[in-house]
C-alpha cells in the first residue's frame, strides 16, 4: 500500500514540475527565449492567489481564471520590458533580462508580501480522499487533473488552431511569417501572455500543496529547466516526462536512499542523458540549447 | 594658492556635513532582508528597531536599516557602508554564519560590537572579543530538545530529521551527543534538502524504525510540510520539532488540529505570553509591524536593550559598549543574558507544545542556565 501512496505522490509531484515546465517550453517554442523568470512568475502567481483570496471569498477553482488573466497581464508587461527591447540581440540578453526580473518579482514579493511562507486556497477542498487505506490529498488529483488539461489543451492549441500555427510560424522563422502576413509582435504578446498564465496556474496550485514564498522561484526554474533538459529542448511531451523522472527520484529513489543520495543520482543521471542523448529524450538533434 | 586649496576644501566640507549633536550616536541595523533568510532577517531587524524606538529619553540614535543579501560580500560592503557613517557605538548584525564569519574582522579592525542572533557556533569561537549573540546556540537549545524528549517524554527511540544545511547538520549534532549520553541514541536519522516538496519517503522509513518520538530538526516551511503529510498519515507518535516550528508564520501554514501533539524547542516563544512585560512586547510589534514576534526578533530586541542599558550607563564609544556587553549581566524579556567570555550571552531555551485547538503554543518546560554561566 506504502508503494501505491508513494507513488500517487510522485505522479503528483511530476504533474506539479511538469505545470512549472509548461510556461517555460511555452515561451521557448514561440520564441527561442529562455525565460529565467518562470519560477519566479509561479511564485507570483501563488502569492497573487494568497492575496487574492480574502478579497474575492471564492473556491479556488473560480479563483484560477481572475489570476489567470491577472498573470497573463503580467506576462504581457514581461514581454514588453524584457523581451521585445532585445529580441534581435544575442540570446544571452534575454537570459538576463529574465533573471533581472525574476530577481525584481522576488524582491518585490517580499516588500509586499513579507518573507514568510504561505498557503493559497485549494481548489476545491483540503481534504484528503481515504481509500482502503490510501491518502489522497485532493489537491494532488486537481493538480495532477490540471496539469493534464493543460497539457492537452497545449497540444491542442499548437496542432489544431489558426492561432497555434501561427504561433509556431512566428517561433520558427519570425521574418517569413511577418511577410505571410502573421502579426508576429501580437503572437509573441500571447504567448508570454499564454506561459504566464500557465504559471498562475502552477502558482495557485503548488502554493496550497507545498506553500509559497518570495524565494520559491529559485528551486522551480531549476526543476523545469532539468526537467526540459533531460526531455528534449522544447518538446511538450518530453518536459512532462522530464518532470516525472524528477519526481521518481525525489519521491520513489529517496524512499529506498535518503533524499541527498536521490538527487545526487538525479544530477547523474542528467549527466548521463546528455552523453549518450544530448537533445534530451524526446528532443530533435537539431534544437539548440541553451 | 595651490598651497591654499586643501586648507579652503577642508573649511567647505565642515561647512556642507551636517551639524552632528554631541550626544547623536548610531546603531546601524545590517540584516538579511532580501534572499533565503528574509523571513529570519525580518523579525531580527523589527526587534532592533522597536528596541531603539524612544529609546533613550534625550539622545538621538540612528539606526539604519542595510538589507545584507545572503553574500558575504554583501554583509562586508554594508559593515564598511555603517562604520563611514559616524557615531556607532554597536552593529545591529546579520544572523546568517557565513556573513557574520565574514565581518568578524572587519568588525576586530574597526573595533566595533557586533550583536546578533545568529546560530553558528563557529562565531563565538574565532577569538573575536566583538562579537555577541543574544540567542542560544545548538549546546542550549538542542539540550533542551533532547532532554524534553528523554526526561520528560520518556521516549528513548528517536526518529531525527534534520535539514541537509549547515543549520540543520549543526543541530543533529549536538542532538546526537545528547541523546547519546541520556541513553537515548536514534533509532532512524537522515537529512533532507531544504527544496524537498513531499516529505513522506523520509516519513515512511522514519515509521518503519519503529521509533517512539519524532524529533525534527528543520527550517520553517519543510516543518509545516512534514507536519501536515504526518497528520494526513495519522501519525499516532509524538512531535518535538526544532525551532523553526515556534514561529507563528510556520503555525499559521497548518490546521490546528495538524499541530495536536506537536512541541517545539526555542529560545522564547512571545506569543505565548508569559509575562506583563512580554505581552507588552507582543502586543507593541504587532502594532507597530502588522505581523506576530518570534524569537529572533526578541532576541535581537533583547541585545539591543543591553547595548542601550550601556549607553544609558554613560557608554558612548564602541569599546565602551564592548566592555559593558562583555562583563555585564541583562535581565531582558526573554532570559538574562550574561557572557561566557566568548560572546555567548544567551544560556536558556524553552519547549512550547501546541494542543490541537489553536496556533499559539503553550509552554511546556523551561531549561534556564543551561551552561551555567549566570550567577
Amino acid at each position: 500500500m506504502i508503494i501505491l501512496q508513494l507513488l500517487v505522490n510522485g505522479v503528483a509531484l511530476g504533474a506539479a514540475y511538469a505545470l512549472v515546465a509548461l510556461g517555460f517550453v511555452l515561451v521557448l517554442n514561440a520564441t527561442s527565449a529562455v525565460n529565467f523568470a518562470q519560477g519566479d512568475l509561479v511564485m507570483a502567481g501563488g502569492l497573487l492567489a494568497v492575496a487574492a483570496a480574502p478579497l474575492l471569498p471564492l473556491p479556488g477553482v473560480l479563483l484560477l481564471p481572475v489570476v489567470m488573466a491577472l498573470m497573463a497581464g503580467l506576462g504581457v508587461l514581461l514581454a514588453l520590458a524584457a523581451y521585445m527591447p532585445l529580441r534581435r540581440r544575442p540570446p544571452v540578453s534575454v537570459f538576463i533580462s529574465t533573471i533581472a526580473v525574476g530577481i525584481i518579482l522576488q524582491n518585490g514579493a517580499s516588500v509586499l508580501f513579507g518573507p514568510e511562507p504561505r498557503a493559497a486556497p485549494p481548489l476545491f477542498s483540503g481534504g484528503s480522499l481515504s481509500l482502503g487505506g490510501l491518502v489522497v490529498a485532493e489537491q494532488s488529483l486537481a493538480i495532477i487533473a490540471v496539469a493534464g488539461l493543460l497539457i492537452a489543451a497545449q497540444g491542442w492549441l499548437f496542432a489544431r488552431t489558426q492561432l497555434g500555427r501561427r504561433l509556431r510560424a512566428t517561433a520558427q522563422d519570425p521574418e517569413m511569417a511577418r511577410a505571410c502576413g502573421v502579426p508576429v509582435t501580437a503572437m509573441i504578446l500571447a504567448t508570454f501572455a499564454l506561459g504566464t498564465a500557465y504559471a498562475g496556474v502552477a502558482g495557485l496550485l503548488l502554493a496550497n500543496q507545498f506553500f509559497v514564498a518570495p524565494t520559491a522561484g529559485g528551486d522551480l526554474i531549476l526543476k523545469a529547466y532539468i526537467a526540459v533538459t533531460i526531455g528534449g529542448w522544447g518538446s511538450v511531451p518530453g518536459a512532462v516526462a522530464g518532470a516525472l523522472v524528477i519526481a521518481l527520484f525525489e519521491v520513489g529513489v529517496s524512499s529506498v536512499l535518503s533524499y541527498p543520495v536521490a538527487l545526487g543520482a538525479l544530477y547523474v543521471t542528467l549527466l548521463l542523458i546528455l552523453v549518450a542523448r544530448p537533445q534530451g529524450l524526446f528532443g530533435e538533434a537539431a534544437r539548440r540549447r541553451a | 594658492m595651490a598651497s591654499a586649496l586643501p586648507l579652503i576644501g577642508l573649511l567647505l566640507a565642515h561647512a556642507a556635513a551636517p551639524v552632528r549633536a554631541e550626544e547623536d550616536i548610531s546603531i546601524p541595523v545590517l540584516v538579511p532582508v532580501t534572499g533565503f533568510l528574509s523571513l529570519e532577517g525580518t523579525s531580527q531587524r523589527n526587534g532592533a528597531l522597536l528596541a531603539l524606538k524612544d529609546a533613550v529619553p534625550g539622545l538621538t540614535i540612528r539606526s539604519d536599516v542595510i538589507d545584507t543579501g545572503t553574500s558575504p560580500e554583501a554583509a562586508v560592503t554594508a559593515l564598511e557602508r555603517a562604520a563611514g557613517g559616524g557615531g556607532v557605538v554597536a552593529v545591529g548584525a546579520s544572523m546568517l554564519g557565513t556573513q557574520m564569519l565574514a565581518m568578524l574582522p572587519l568588525a576586530e579592525e574597526y573595533g566595533l560590537p557586533l550583536v546578533t542572533v545568529s546560530g553558528t557556533a563557529s562565531i563565538t569561537e574565532q577569538g573575536n572579543p566583538w562579537v555577541f549573540r543574544f540567542f542560544p546556540g545548538d549546546a542550549v537549545t538542542k539540550e533542551a530538545h533532547a532532554r524534553y524528549v528523554v526526561e520528560e517524554l520518556g521516549k528513548r527511540r528517536a526518529a531525527v530529521i534534520y535539514q541537509t544545511t549547515a543549520y540543520g547538520q549543526s543541530g543533529k549534532a549536538h542532538l546526537d551527543t545528547v541523546l547519546k549520553r541520556l541513553g537515548a541514541e536514534p533509532v532512524f536519522a537522515e537529512g533532507v534538502d531544504p527544496t524537498a516538496k513531499d516529505l513522506l519517503p523520509v516519513l515512511t522509513k522514519a515509521l518503519a524504525a519503529g521509533p517512539d518520538v519524532l524529533i525534527l530538526h528543520l527550517h520553517s516551511g519543510p516543518t509545516a510540510l512534514f507536519l501536515r503529510q504526518a497528520a494526513a498519515q495519522g501519525l499516532t507518535i509524538p512531535v518535538v520539532a526544532g525551532s523553526a516550528m515556534h514561529q507563528p508564520s510556520t503555525a499559521a501554514l497548518l490546521e490546528p488540529a495538524e499541530l495536536k501533539g506537536v512541541c517545539a524547542e526555542t529560545a522564547a516563544s512571545p506569543v505565548s505570553g508569559g509575562s506583563p512585560e512580554m505581552e507588552a512586547f507582543t502586543e507593541a510589534y504587532r502594532r507597530e509591524f502588522k505581523a506576530e514576534p518570534d524569537a529572533f526578533a526578541l532576541g535581537q530586541y533583547d541585545g539591543t536593550r543591553m547595548v542601550l542599558e550601556a549607553v544609558k550607563a554613560g557608554a558612548r564609544t564602541p569599546q565602551a559598549v564592548r566592555d559593558a556587553l562583555a562583563g555585564g549581566t541583562h535581565k531582558g524579556l526573554a532570559m538574562t543574558y550574561r557572557s561566557d567570555g566568548k560572546g555567548n550571552m544567551a544560556h536558556s531555551a524553552v519547549i512550547v507544545c501546541y494542543d490541537g485547538a489553536s496556533r499559539v503554543p503553550k509552554l511546556a518546560k523551561r531549561y534556564d542556565n543551561v551552561t551555567g554561566v549566570v550567577p
